[in-house]
């Protein structure tokens, strides 16, 4: 793969956790890769698995999903739900051949800033080594 | 076998009622091995009905099509039943809707047929290719046996049999309201062996594989409406704000499409083999079914279609989900 691959990476951050974990990752000014997107959610349980195809469809090479960690939901259950349909998503795209490594799901709270700049991190030197999605628009 | 005079009166009887709308069944196609779906409105027209292995259709995605218009101030809705003949699999289906609550249990009659397989449509055809008036097929003790204009034909059931019957573990319909015949005790298992190979390729091996399937794709969606579970009233590639699935066919399109569609079936999808039957293109999608139905097993300790008051997959959680990373 050429070394000045750059891969794009959407992020589906949930608003009352892992947004404002990125934000402080960003107030405290935290060293993290630009090459992320994020897009707020109210609950990582908004994310249904049509956004991620979205996204990868429009070019994106990666696509994380972060939410609150397992018993904070604001709303419950939304991240065990997440959890179950990315997990068969996954099985799905590599069954495809879409390396699912291109999808991933994190918790992250409201104070894991360092643990967000570091999941940003392996995900961008991940994805270096994966290369380009295949399933972008135009391309093959 | 099905005894049909025991089918045409358990249809009579259900049309006869007040309560019933019309009986969906089979009856014979005009030539060769044809079979299609046939619709009793009145007693009479149950004399039609026919059950044989060709009989491969899933009809419980009739009731589903039924429209119901807005109604003026002083009309009464119209709450009759549909009665469906249903075998085994089509019966999943059923029971499927009913713990989505896509339908009620009082807006279908079941008339359920214990099921010793049926053929597949596409091997009998490259079997016997000549197409008359008077064909048809009955199974044998462990053959099919084969009439064509008065010539008879045995052949071994494996050569014939749909892949969904090889592995059938629910030969007797699960939830029925008339059963025709005596129960069938499920003899088979579903060992995913096709699966398994599929698995073992390598990435750029499955890459090619389903490139060269879901470059045929025409996005003609007959997989979709021919599905008992695809009933949405919207459904997303119908959405056009916004567009989630473009109108052009080309191979990023189609393959959000197909994976799409097969994640929306997700511990949904029965395993009819309904979708793959109506392609026009021959695209594999049992195969996606198959291996989304193997991992939900494996994962969720999951089977659809067998409990109607069990909650749909993807709308429960269990706190112990495995999870794919380590915290
Ligand atoms: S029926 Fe076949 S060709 Fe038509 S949309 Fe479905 S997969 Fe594509
Ligand atoms: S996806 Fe195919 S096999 Fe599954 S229920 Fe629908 S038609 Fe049947
Ligand atoms: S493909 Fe999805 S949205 Fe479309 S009808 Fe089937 S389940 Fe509904
Ligand atoms: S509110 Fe954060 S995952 Fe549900």
């Amino acid at each position: 793969m050429a070394d000045d691959f750059e891969p794009n990476i959407i992020g589906f951050l949930c608003n009352w956790c892992s947004y404002a974990g990125a934000d402080l990752a960003g107030t405290s000014r935290m060293k993290y890769p630009p090459n992320i997107k994020s897009i707020r959610v109210m609950c990582s349980g908004r994310v249904d698995p049509i956004f991620i195809l979205e996204a990868l469809k429009k070019g994106a090479d990666g696509v994380l999903v972060a939410g609150c960690h397992p018993g904070d939901c604001h709303y419950q259950s939304g991240n065990y739900k997440t959890n179950r349909r990315i997990m068969l998503l996954k099985k799905l795209l590599d069954e495809l051949a879409i390396d699912s490594n291109r999808v991933r799901f994190e918790y992250v709270s409201a104070s894991e800033g360092q643990k967000f700049a570091h999941i940003v991190t392996e995900f961008v030197d991940d994805l270096k080594k994966i290369g380009p999605n295949p399933l972008k628009e135009g391309g093959t | 076998m099905v005894d049909e005079k025991k089918l045409q009166d358990a249809v009579k009887k259900t049309v006869s009622r007040d309560d019933v709308k019309y009986v969906v069944g089979y009856e014979k196609g005009t030539y060769g091995f044809q079979v299609t779906p046939s619709f009793a409105y009145d007693p009479k027209d149950a004399d039609k009905f026919i059950f044989s292995p060709l009989c491969v259709y899933n009809l419980a995605v009739f009731p589903m099509l039924e429209e119901k218009p807005p109604l003026r101030k002083d009309q009464e809705p119209d709450t009759r039943k549909i009665g469906v003949v249903v075998k085994g699999c089509d019966a999943r289906a059923i029971v499927q809707i009913l713990q989505e609550k896509g339908l009620n249990r009082e807006d279908v009659v079941i008339i359920g047929i214990p099921c010793t397989g049926v053929v597949d449509p596409k091997k009998l055809q490259a079997q016997f290719p000549e197409n008359g008036k008077n064909m048809d097929i009955k199974t044998g003790k462990d053959n099919f046996i084969i009439t064509i204009d008065e010539k008879t034909h045995t052949i071994a059931q494996d050569k014939l049999l749909d892949e969904k019957c090889k592995h059938c573990e629910y030969p007797t319909p699960i939830l029925y309201d008339i059963l025709i015949g005596d129960e069938i005790k499920a003899t088979k298992k579903e060992d995913y062996k096709e699966i398994e190979d599929l698995e073992k390729k390598s990435m750029k091996e499955k890459w090619e594989y389903w490139e060269k399937q879901f470059e045929r794709c025409i996005r003609c969606y007959a997989c979709r409406n021919a599905c008992p579970l695809c009933y949405c009233k919207e459904c997303m590639v119908d959405q056009l704000s916004p567009q989630w699935v473009r109108r052009s066919v080309n191979l990023s399109e189609n393959t959000a499409w197909n994976l799409l569609r097969a994640f929306h079936l997700a511990g949904r999808c029965i395993g009819c083999g309904q979708c793959e039957r109506s392609c026009p293109m021959d695209i594999p999608l049992m195969q996606l079914n198959k291996k989304i139905e193997k991992e939900i097993k494996e994962l969720f300790d999951y089977i659809a279609g067998i409990d109607p008051e069990e909650k749909p997959l993807l709308a429960m959680f269990k706190p112990d989900d495995p999870e794919e990373f380590i915290l």
